[in-house]
């Protein structure tokens, strides 16, 4: 009983990574256009002038809806950057484990406060747009050169000090699962500061929960734990990579709405046919 | 509850906020433009009278007429355009390929073009957000613009 269900939980999330990688491959552009999105916003705004319906701003716009109703499943699911670390991660872990090490992790008192660093991160580049100073720096942008990077761009002259921050960030998703998404992505402070509607997003069953069990926290790559049933708020970090799901011994996590569990295959396609569908209206 | 319901006044807040900004600018816009109108009727008339007065022949472009190539380093590739020279002025830009550049970001870069056009030169601001690849737009115009002025 208890394989089969291991079994069932490891088809998740082979499935979650076949997505992971399927976005990576096709639409790697997603994060670094929504987030463009901001940078425009502050930058006409700064300049005065007036904001017009761009790619990056229909990105934006639908990125940010889907993750109102939906939670940050792009995050989880569909964002390049995202997925790069947790390959990372995944690799650094399988070295540890053939080397017989135990991998190194960061306590949770120490990544609790490091959480608040990425909304410090969207506050300055939001400010340094505004005031039309960011262009000339971007070279010391980590997501502009994964991007040179990744379209095959190796013309890196002058980038010098966002390959060594994007080298900084490798080492930190190596130790940390989620690393960047939690301290410091920029869109990930916009998703966090996001109404997200309870109806998708994951609770927890009170009641019958082991005692003293805390493998849903300790499965989760934000150390959340999560709220019960009824509650309205979401927690910002969630990137709905469904561990939990499968880690829990009593089956008591689940949607907002109790009749969907979170992980149903149908329900992982749907969203992300949804994400699929909006980017090809885009245009990435 | 009390969070989400801070969280969606504040994005509420900050939607209408932007929506406003922009409609305030709109406004101004065309009573810029209503100006602008009135500043050319009356440069018009000016300009009638004197050509009344003295014929002029007709400035030509600086440009030969006909049509040029141009190629330069875009985001991941090589851009390559066509423009087309009439009467000594630029009139056309064509994007021949720009296969590796990201969609999104080329739709944005695109803009550069009808500057390009009304400056009748390449030598015009690159597109904030798309500097790559608008940068190679502009590379490759100059290139060809560089052979019609010879």
């Amino acid at each position: 009983m208890e394989k089969s269900k291991r079994k069932k939980h490891q088809k998740y999330q082979w499935l979650r990574a076949a997505l992971q990688l399927f976005s990576f491959l096709f639409f790697s552009s997603a994060f670094t256009a929504s987030f463009a999105g901001i940078t425009y916003i502050a930058a006409q705004l700064g300049a005065g002038e007036k904001i017009a319906w761009t790619a990056f701003l229909k990105t934006l716009v639908g990125l940010c809806g889907f993750t109102i109703v939906f939670g940050r499943f792009f995050c989880g699911f569909s964002c390049a950057f995202g997925s790069l670390g947790d390959g990372i991660h995944t690799f650094y872990c399988w070295i540890c484990k053939k080397c017989g090490k135990e991998p190194l992790k960061l306590s949770e008192k120490i990544s609790e406060k490091l959480s608040a660093v990425k909304y410090l991160v969207l506050v300055l580049i939001v400010i340094l747009c505004y005031l039309g100073v960011y262009p000339p720096i971007k070279g010391s942008s980590p997501w502009e050169v994964f991007s040179m990077l990744h379209a095959g761009n190796f013309r890196l002259s002058g980038h010098l000090p966002g390959m060594l921050l994007l080298f900084l960030i490798f080492l930190g998703m190596g130790v940390q699962e989620r690393f960047f998404c939690r301290f410091l992505c920029p869109m990930g402070a916009i998703f966090s500061l996001l109404p997200v509607l309870p109806a998708f997003s994951l609770r927890r069953s009170r009641g019958d929960c082991l005692k003293g069990c805390s493998r849903c926290t300790r499965k989760c790559p934000s150390d959340i734990a999560l709220p019960f049933d009824g509650f309205y708020e979401t927690t910002e970090d969630c990137f709905q990579c469904q561990k939990c799901i499968g880690a829990c011994p009593k089956q008591n996590i689940h949607c907002g709405l109790k009749e969907i569990q979170g992980n149903e295959i149908v329900f992982t396609l749907l969203r992300t046919g949804l994400l699929i569908a909006l980017y090809l209206w885009i245009g990435l | 509850m009390q969070g989400l319901f801070i969280k969606t006044v504040s994005l509420a807040a900050v939607v209408c906020m932007l929506a406003g900004y922009n409609a305030v600018l709109k406004n101004r816009e065309k009573e810029d433009e209503f100006a602008k109108l009135c500043a050319q009727v009356a440069a018009l008339e000016k300009f009638i009278q004197s050509s009344q007065e003295t014929q002029e022949t007709e400035s030509a472009g600086v440009y030969t007429d006909g049509e040029w190539d141009g190629e330069a380093q875009g985001f991941g590739g090589s851009i390559t355009v066509k423009v087309k020279v009439e009467k000594g002025r630029l009139t056309e830009i064509e994007l021949l390929s720009a296969k590796k550049e990201d969609a999104a970001y080329l739709s944005m870069a695109k803009e550069i073009i009808p500057a390009m056009l009304q400056k009748q030169s390449a030598d015009v601001d690159t597109i904030t957000g798309a500097t790559f690849s608008s940068a190679g737009i502009k590379n490759a115009v100059a290139q060809a613009l560089e052979k019609a002025e010879t």
